[in-house]
């Protein structure tokens, strides 16, 4: 007699929306989580008696509630969760900046961007206009294989700095390859980012895993937490239970693992060469005083920056690479009272980053706390070159490292959006084991949840 | 459970699947999923919830056996004689 009919490994996005879909019908499922905490890639911790969040930016696809239809309305639906429990912020607007030359803005209302271009390159409009009426026939819902998200713009697009500056933003927030994705992805993320747009949750992320963790236990559900699993336990193609760190065996009928695809062969026992190259990222998080306020922009929620032809989005030579990056004020959303809970102005930026360095360089501690300190300094100044000058006094500064993603989420090579290559079906030839979350190739708080919600209706409820 | 006690059931799950659902002019005999907007999603909503309160083991094949009400009455109702 089985444990758990379901275990789900992975207490993140994926993993917990996964977990809350089914236990509206079936309260017998456990989800194991590593951290202490849940929420994966998107959490918190605290540092001088304050939050902080990893992660969010921003959540796509927002919609307004009457949008039925919208990806971010359905899946509150599955999940049975109302809308009006999510109380959202719209972005101000956000900017992709090419070489102080060329500023494209893009708000929640797609024709910001279509007047930018109109502008900035009003030859290649009639290109983007044709490539925006094509984009429909894209259908990324039905398995196939891979096709070149760069190809797809250059076919309509003529003008290659606006080929690099409208992949610019997708790639930052979701591509696992270099310089390219996937084009069943890259038109989910279009619509997830330029037509849909951004938006974030009232409060913090702890405020939103706090409200899918409430619901998931008052459903019945079970999680985990400091529950490292070690192995799964298997024979015949078919899982059986797992092992975890502490020696503690469970039984169960079926397992999701949101863990991503190598990690998840590891825990089969499986023995792996060494794969293609994996994306990773600094970010550092500044905090200010709130009287510095003053000093910082209040109509811009995000910025994409470039200084390099063409752009590079790949694992960099160097530890860090700064000709590119995002630049991050959690502040600035439409109605957004964060400044209201006390916290002063917030800016992260983000760069690509290569693990392989970092990994060399933690194994110095000291070295790598020196290493973190230079590199977070020379992103503010780069910061300072786009925004101007800023306050020398920031209350606090952290950054994390893919040595930290590696740390703290176990992803292989520190790499925040996974594999290179996807397992769009989330099928690896189990009968009960399957794949959900980042490397089922849907990414980001909402496609990770649209991806965990998924692969249950898809294998696990119709089963039943 | 008779025929529109049978009816009654799927809308009221369809209720709180959806709690704007217009039911007004609903057509018996056309598909639910075309007249109230429900996905495929929202569809297995349907069938899972029919397992939750009879304990209803409906088969991946039938699924296309509830399309419309009537459908609906027709399928279930032997299923549901006894309830
Ligand atoms: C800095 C940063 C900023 C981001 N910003 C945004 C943003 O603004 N907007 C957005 O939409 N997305 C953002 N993302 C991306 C988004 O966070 C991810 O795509 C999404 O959260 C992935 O969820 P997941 O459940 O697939 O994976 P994960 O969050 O990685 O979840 C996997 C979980 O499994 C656990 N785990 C791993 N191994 C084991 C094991 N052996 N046993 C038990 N548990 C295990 C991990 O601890 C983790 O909690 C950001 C990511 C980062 C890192």
């Amino acid at each position: 007699m089985a444990d758990y009919r379901l275990v789900i490994i992975g207490g993140g996005l994926s993993g917990l929306a996964a977990a809350i879909r089914y236990a509206r019908y079936f309260p017998d499922v456990l989800v194991l989580e590593q951290h202490i905490r849940a929420g994966g890639l998107n959490s918190y911790y605290y540092r001088q008696g304050r939050l902080f969040e990893t992660g969010l930016h921003a959540i796509t696809n927002f919609a307004p509630p009457e949008d039925k239809n919208a990806p971010l309305n359905r899946l509150l639906r599955q999940l049975k969760i109302k809308r009006e429990q999510l109380a959202l912020h719209p972005q101000i607007r956000s900017e992709i900046r090419f070489f102080d030359r060329y500023t494209l803005s893009f708000s929640n209302d797609f024709a910001e961007l279509t007047e930018c271009i109109r502008k900035e390159f009003p030859q290649a409009l009639p290109g983007f206009l044709r490539f925006y009426q094509n984009l429909p026939e894209i259908d990324p819902f039905t398995p196939s294989p891979f096709r070149s998200a760069r190809q797809f713009l250059q076919s309509h697009i003529d003008d290659p700095v606006l080929v690099d500056m409208l992949l610019c933003p997708l790639l930052f927030y979701g591509s696992s390859m270099e310089n390219d994705m996937d084009l069943s992805q890259f038109a989910i993320m279009f619509r997830a980012i330029f037509l849909e747009g951004l938006c974030r949750p009232m409060g913090t992320i702890k405020d939103l895993l706090d409200m899918l963790l409430a619901h998931y236990l008052s459903l019945g559900g079970a999680i985990r937490y400091q529950a490292k699993v070690a192995k799964i336990i298997h024979g015949n193609q078919q899982a059986n239970g797992l092992l975890l760190e502490n020696g503690e065996t469970i039984n169960c009928d079926a397992i999701i693992s949101t863990v991503g695809y190598r990690e998840t062969l590891s825990l089969l026992g499986h023995q792996l060469p060494e794969d293609e190259k994996r994306i990773g990222f600094v970010e550092t998080i500044f905090q200010f005083p709130v009287e510095n306020a003053v000093d910082f922009p209040h109509d811009i929620t995000n910025i994409f920056y470039n200084n390099s032809s063409p752009f590079k989005y790949a694992a960099p030579k160097n530890i860090v690479d700064m000709n590119s990056g995002v630049l991050c004020f959690p502040m600035n959303f439409a109605g957004n009272r964060l400044a209201e809970t006390g916290n002063g102005p917030q800016l992260r930026i983000t760069h690509l980053a290569n693990y392989q360095l970092w990994a060399d360089m933690a194994k110095d501690q000291e070295a790598y706390q020196r290493e973190k300190f230079r590199i977070s300094h020379q992103s503010f100044i780069e910061a300072e070159k786009i925004l101007g000058q800023l306050p020398k006094n920031p209350a606090y500064e952290d950054m994390f490292t893919p040595v930290t993603i590696a740390r703290f989420t176990s992803k292989h090579a520190g790499a925040v959006y996974g594999s290179a290559k996807k397992i769009k079906d989330g099928n690896i030839g189990f009968k009960n084991l399957y794949l959900a979350g980042t490397d089922q190739g849907l990414l980001g708080i909402v496609g990770s949840m649209i991806s965990g919600v998924s692969i249950i209706n898809r294998y696990i409820l119709p089963k039943l | 459970m008779t025929a529109s006690d049978i009816k009654q059931v799927i809308l009221d799950i369809i209720a709180d699947i959806d709690d704007e659902a217009d039911f007004s002019g609903l057509d018996a005999s056309k598909p639910l999923r075309d007249q109230l907007d429900l996905d495929s999603m929202d569809f297995l909503d349907i069938v899972m919830e029919l397992r939750k309160r009879y304990k209803l083991q409906i088969p991946e094949a039938d699924y296309p056996q509830l399309a419309t009400l009537n459908s609906c009455v027709t399928y279930l109702g032997p299923k549901l004689a006894a309830i």
